[in-house]
């Protein structure tokens, strides 16, 4: 049994003073030499006392090498050094031979410590697919379009913003629950039993349904006020997939936007969801058209039989287009309404709809083939030809190969429930269910023990399809991985290239940019009606995708990202561009548009989406909006105001609380408590003050601050120089830092400081091209290490 | 009286028991539909509740026992507290006077009526709370956990600890809330609950999801769902079995993710087992007025039809003894990323609740801050008042119910003196109508271990409590 030596108790005492000091010799450099220096320069406001910026520095262990949190803390205290910004200019300074002798020190623990867990740390965490991973996945696996998340709880977010984070998205009871219903209700869509439904084919020249909700008028001649409805009363189908197909020619009128074409289908009058919106479609030629629309109905708000004032299923055809003027008024011909006709309007001409459903090439259809192929075996040697289904269903689900092991597992659990079920399909569906419960369907499953490892050519086309398409790899990426192919540098680049061509990209686009750059926050500022009578909701949708068009443009031509800090084109559609004053944009389509820098636009910080999210939805938001560049785009968010800060609250002076956030900031700015840290955030949310709460441009307005360092802002433009002459490296890597944690789903850690540095200087050197930053991302360690 | 039968029925067994009524034992095979029958035949609607649902032990052991039950209801941003001389002062939060001899401010007005039914609890705190950022404690309400930077870890929450100890009796351990749903994110969780492992449980926000969980048919086959039931089973074997293989190819950081999956296979693996004890015993119906007011619908744009959905559906799980613990976090402090931040906008106030609160002592801010407080008050008389309404043994199902209602803030940004209302419970020995003073001295979580006593999960601790509260169930 260990006991102490005589002198513990001095050994004890010791420890306690300077927590486990490191080896002898740069323990006694420490005591003798750097905290002396620390006391006199660091105690005072990172001591016993205060901990400004949460940091306490006479109690931080000097044992990097177990203390990961340490290690941090002392990379934080040796960057601020280095950088000179500590201690504060109006504090006495350490001597250039203190300078080196602390920094000297420090750096060689840093690196020591780094050194040793070079091979354990920065490593990729077993990461569950989150929401929309999941909802793409099944979509492409089964091939059924179904929303499979409806039941699921919203994924955590972490600390840094992120819903695809390995360490946050946890799993629960009610997770896994979720997820086996989910996943017998699709395969019970997609594996079928019994015999082919009975089809029904409808082609309805004009409206067969008179008496409909509220005061429109049928007809095939669409403008606002007008529907085409078909109704099917008691012959419709309930289950399966169908087809509207419109046939239709538009009246496209100079000057205003263009017809936009709306097919709803359903009825369910005892719900809120009456009926469920296909995608609409703005009809930009004149000529005879047909659009298809498919669908599943079981996705569909469906009638119950025999129920409500118009019972069956109805099809709906609109045209949605509306300039936003007074309606017509009703008048009466005889017993009709009718509604005059507004020429200056785009209008569509029904020529029929037809309606067909439920779909299926064969029976059983194509989906339930994919799964249950047909072949010779099944009726002499079930066991053999289940062994099949599973392996292959398991191959893909899994994404990668399976071993005859794991496919007798599979395959013993389904001979153990055959006998269970009625008929072979449902105790199929059984197994099929525990493949998409298991945890290498689940997560991204990349074995590796305690040492980091070269990931294989399965675990890299799942990497970049969750990473720029979140969803599993398509055929040729898995073929690519089968054949080993993928790794190799240049069929890498390739891929990467027409991953980033398709469309599917757009999910990383559109998931990447709401995280970083929290534009969902719109959607919880309620805008103030009084301030903006008629603000229309629908707007925020538009700012949002103005951001995301605009990140997409910048990728799919190689753009520089220093765009994203000023440029001189945004995207913008009819209803955006109206918001902003620009003239002459018709339709909701996102397109490039070039302006002068005096439009007030161009780069992020003219985005409506970013104004509008950072304000009150009464009045802009300066803290708010300063906190969000520091943090978002400069990846240097402020510290947290400590527990006992002082609240603007606490100030009894009646007159000091009348006055507004902005005047308020102005004379809290005198207090030195405030100050110490707020006249580095304010003046980044003070240049920005000539945008109001909804993002547009106010004449009058006080934008005049100077930063710490002594310069100058006034106005959006001043801090647009500021960003790019003074910032431009710290965005840089910033924005290096956040691609890297959405791509690889975790949070950099020291270890990954390097590879960061090296794609920066990079990126710099490539005039900061966008897709080149992704190439150069996928080549990195970190992506490419387990 | 309410029903005559006390029962129990569960699985397959078919193991009646008539308690206190033998006349109207029966013995026939399909009791519950004849149950069913003779419930209507004596014009009784429903009052089932806690009579079906004991398990065989818990039969023996309590089968005379009432519910006991526990519920957390959470805001963030603390409340109004203007100055007490200043003509604002009708919008103070707390009470004027103090025990017996107290009087509602305009704030809490709403709560009147139910003055006999609840105490005001001013002082109380978690001293870890205070050591943490102004908005970060939502998450420790009930668990009285410290949290910071560098350790975002919780504890169990003092609800599980109930939910944990009724367990076996009800059709699901407990009933998790929120607005916003799941998890949310560390410090600005969007739930109350925390398993005994400290992790979040997620809270579930569509009203729509939670009645069909909690009062759906399910599969109207029910031999098809006896299938799959019995099916889950084996499978979740199977998949556990073949999970800890995995686990020894894993590093130390994936395993202990793959942990957190292989709980959850074992938490699902208990509710299948529950499910198959409870396959035969219909779901509770609902009275005609029950369904009717409620707005499955409802959603985060119109409070307050949402918040009173989801106490309808609090009610309703607890009339119904299908949970004996429910936690609702109304709101939170995550400010923009919670779809509760423009609550007060949607019911026509001038600012976001975070920006409301900080009006707490302000000319005008405390106005409109107080009108909300009291507007967040009226939803909670409206939720007391149906618990009151559903009578229950010897009296109604508040009496055996513990309500907890407040906030980690005082005023925004301050972690001391939560405002607190304890609400129910008159049967389970608490005594009400008062206004009750404590100091930093008196940890929150002596409350917490107060209720957990008083709802029978028996704690001789909960967290860093150092007793009970005996002001809470003493007379004087």
């Amino acid at each position: 049994m260990f006991t102490f030596p005589k002198f513990s108790r001095f050994i004890v005492a010791f420890l306690l003073m300077f927590p486990c000091a490191a080896d002898g010799e740069d323990s006694s450099k420490f005591v003798e030499h750097v905290r002396p220096l620390l006391q006199k320069h660091c105690f005072k406001c990172h001591g016993p006392e205060t901990q400004e910026s949460e940091l306490r520095l006479d109690t931080l262990s000097t044992d990097l090498l177990n203390d990961r949190v340490a290690t941090e803390k002392w990379h934080t205290v040796l960057s601020a050094l280095k950088a000179g910004e500590m201690p504060p200019e109006d504090e006495p300074q350490l001597s250039a031979a203190d300078h080196k002798g602390v920094t000297d020190w420090i750096r060689a623990q840093v690196d020591h410590a780094l050194e040793s867990r070079r091979q354990t740390d920065g490593r990729v965490v077993l990461r569950r697919l989150n929401r929309a991973d999941y909802q793409n996945t099944m979509t492409d696996l089964l091939g059924l379009v179904m929303d499979y998340t409806r039941d699921l709880p919203p994924d955590a977010v972490s600390a840094d913003g992120f819903t695809n984070n390995g360490s946050s998205l946890q799993m629960s009871g009610i997770q896994l629950e979720y997820y086996l219903a989910a996943a017998r209700k699709a395969l019970d869509r997609v594996v079928f039993t019994g015999a082919a439904p009975k089809v029904f084919d409808y082609t309805f020249p004009e409206s067969n349904l008179d008496k409909w909700l509220g005061k429109t008028v049928r007809s095939n001649r669409l403008q606002r006020m007008q529907e085409f409805l078909a109704t099917m009363v008691d012959e419709y189908p309930e289950e399966g997939d169908f087809l509207v197909r419109v046939t239709l020619t538009a009246e496209v009128k100079t000057d205003v936007g263009f017809p936009l074409l709306q097919v709803s289908v359903g009825y369910r009058p005892d719900t809120q969801e009456l009926m469920n919106d296909f995608e609409t479609v703005e009809i930009t030629s004149p000529a005879v058209q047909t659009f298809e629309f498919r669908g599943r109905l079981e996705n569909f708000p469906m009638p119950v039989r025999g129920q409500g004032k118009y019972p069956g299923l109805v099809v709906r055809v609109r045209n949605i287009y509306d300039n936003g003027s007074a309606r017509p008024a009703e008048q009466k011909e005889g017993m009709k309404r009718v509604y005059p006709d507004e020429p200056t309007l785009p209008a569509l001409n029904i020529q029929s709809v037809e309606f067909h459903g439920p779909l299926y090439d064969h029976w059983p259809p194509k989906l339930h083939r994919n799964i249950l192929f047909e072949s010779e075996p099944r009726d002499v040697d079930e066991r053999g030809y289940v062994a099949e289904v599973l392996r292959r269903f398991m191959q893909r689900a899994w994404r990668r190969p399976v071993d005859d092991a794991e496919v007798r597992r599979m395959a013993a659990f389904f001979a153990e429930i055959r006998p269970e079920f009625p008929t072979f399909e449902e105790a199929i569906r059984e197994a099929l269910a525990m493949v998409l419960i298991s945890p290498d369907f689940l997560y991204l499953m990349e074995p590796a023990g305690d040492v980091k490892r070269p990931i294989g050519d399965w675990e890299l086309a799942s990497r970049l399809s969750y990473f720029l398409w979140s969803t599993m790899p398509d055929r040729t990426l898995m073929e690519l991985a089968a054949k080993n192919q993928l790794h190799d540098p240049d069929t890498l680049a390739e891929q990467v290239d027409r991953m980033l061509y398709d469309s599917r990209s757009d999910r990383f686009v559109g998931q990447f940019t709401e995280q970083w750059l929290h534009l969902s926050y719109v959607n919880s500022v309620a805008i103030n009606q009084d301030q903006y009578p008629g603000f229309d909701d629908g707007l925020k949708a538009d700012m949002v995708q103005e951001t995301q068009s605009f990140f997409r443009e910048l990728l799919r031509h190689n753009l520089s990202a220093l765009n994203l800090l000023s440029s001189d084109f945004t995207m913008v559609n009819e209803r955006l561009a109206k918001h902003y004053g620009f003239e002459k944009v018709w339709g909701s389509q996102f397109r490039h548009v070039s302006f002068d820098t005096n439009v007030h636009r161009g780069g992020l910080l003219g985005h409506a989406s970013v104004l509008l999210s950072n304000s009150t939805g009464r009045d802009s938001h300066p803290v708010r909006r300063a906190v969000w560049i520091r943090d978002r785009l400069l990846n240097d968010p402020p510290s947290p105001p400590p527990p006992d800060t002082p609240s603007l609250d606490d100030v009894k002076d009646e007159s000091f609380l009348k006055l507004s956030v902005r005047e308020q900031l102005v004379i809290h700015r005198d207090k030195e408590a405030c100050n110490r840290c707020h006249r580095d955030i304010d003046p980044w949310g003070i240049a920005l003050e000539n945008y109001d709460a909804v993002g547009l441009w106010r004449k009058e307005a006080v934008a005049k601050d100077s930063f710490p360092d002594g310069r100058e802002v006034d106005g959006v433009a001043s801090l647009k120089d500021y960003l790019l002459e003074e910032q431009v490296d710290q965005f840089a890597k910033s924005l290096v830092t956040r691609l890297m944690t959405y791509a690889l789903g975790r949070q950099p850690e020291l270890n990954d400081q390097q590879a960061i540095d090296d794609i920066t200087a990079e990126f710099a050197a490539n005039d900061y091209r966008m897709r080149d930053l992704i190439q150069k991302l996928v080549k990195s360690a970190p992506f490419q290490t387990k | 009286m309410t029903v005559g039968i006390h029962a129990c029925g569960y699985g397959l067994n078919e193991r009646y028991n008539s308690l206190s009524s033998p006349a109207h034992h029966m013995t026939t095979k399909s009791w519950h539909l004849d149950r069913r029958a003779f419930l209507m035949g004596t014009g009784v609607s429903l009052g089932l509740p806690w009579l079906e649902c004991m398990t065989a032990s818990a039969a023996d052991s309590k089968k005379d026992e009432v519910p006991r039950r526990m519920c957390g209801l959470y805001f963030g941003f603390g409340v109004g507290l203007p100055e007490e001389d200043t003509e604002n002062a009708n919008w103070r939060w707390f009470p004027n006077g103090d025990g017996r001899d107290f009087e509602f401010t305009d704030t809490l007005k709403p709560l009147e009526a139910h003055r006999e039914n609840l105490s005001v609890l001013n002082g109380l705190s978690h001293p870890n709370g205070r050591r943490m950022g102004g908005h970060d404690t939502g998450d420790t309400f009930l668990t009285g956990a410290f949290m910071h930077n560098e350790k975002l870890s919780n504890t169990i929450s003092a609800d599980q600890v109930a939910a944990a100890a009724h367990a076996d009796q009800t059709r699901f351990s407990s009933l998790v809330l929120s607005t916003d749903g799941g998890v949310g994110e560390p410090t600005r969780s969007s739930t109350l609950s925390y398993n005994d492992k400290g992790r979040p449980i997620p809270s579930l926000n569509q009203p729509q999801q939670i009645f069909d969980r909690f009062f759906g048919a399910g599969d109207a086959d029910l031999i098809a769902r006896r299938r799959r039931l019995k099916s889950s089973s084996g499978m979740l074997d199977r998949v556990l079995e073949d999970s800890r293989a995995l686990r020894g190819r894993l590093g130390k950081f994936d395993r202990e993710k793959l942990d957190e999956y292989l709980a959850s296979v074992r938490q699902i693996e208990q509710s299948v087992q529950r499910s198959q004890r409870w396959l035969e015993i219909p779901r509770p119906e609902l009275r005609d007025e029950e369904r009717d007011m409620l707005h499955l619908d409802a959603d985060d744009e119109a409070p307050l039809n949402f918040i009173r959905t989801m106490y309808d559906l609090i009610y309703l799980a607890f009339r119904t003894d299908s949970t004996r613990v429910a936690t609702y976090q109304i709101t939170n402090m995550a400010d923009c990323s919670s779809k509760a931040a423009k609550f007060p906008q949607l019911q026509g106030f001038k600012d976001s609740l975070h920006t409301l609160a900080h009006g707490w002592n302000k000319p005008e801010g405390a106005v409109a801050l107080g009108k909300w407080d009291s507007f967040m008050a009226e939803q909670l008389a409206y939720f007391l008042g149906r618990l009151a309404s559903a009578q229950e043994a010897d009296g109604s199902v508040l009496d055996h119910s513990l309500v907890l209602y407040g906030s980690s803030n005082c005023t925004t940004h301050d972690n001391s003196n939560y405002p607190l209302v304890l609400a129910g419970g008159r049967k389970l020995g608490l005594q009400h109508g008062r206004y009750l003073k404590f100091g930093e001295g008196t940890p929150m979580s002596n409350l917490l271990v107060t209720m957990l006593n008083c709802v029978g999960a028996d704690q001789a601790s909960f967290a860093d409590s150092t007793g009970e509260l005996s002001e809470l169930t003493s007379h004087a």
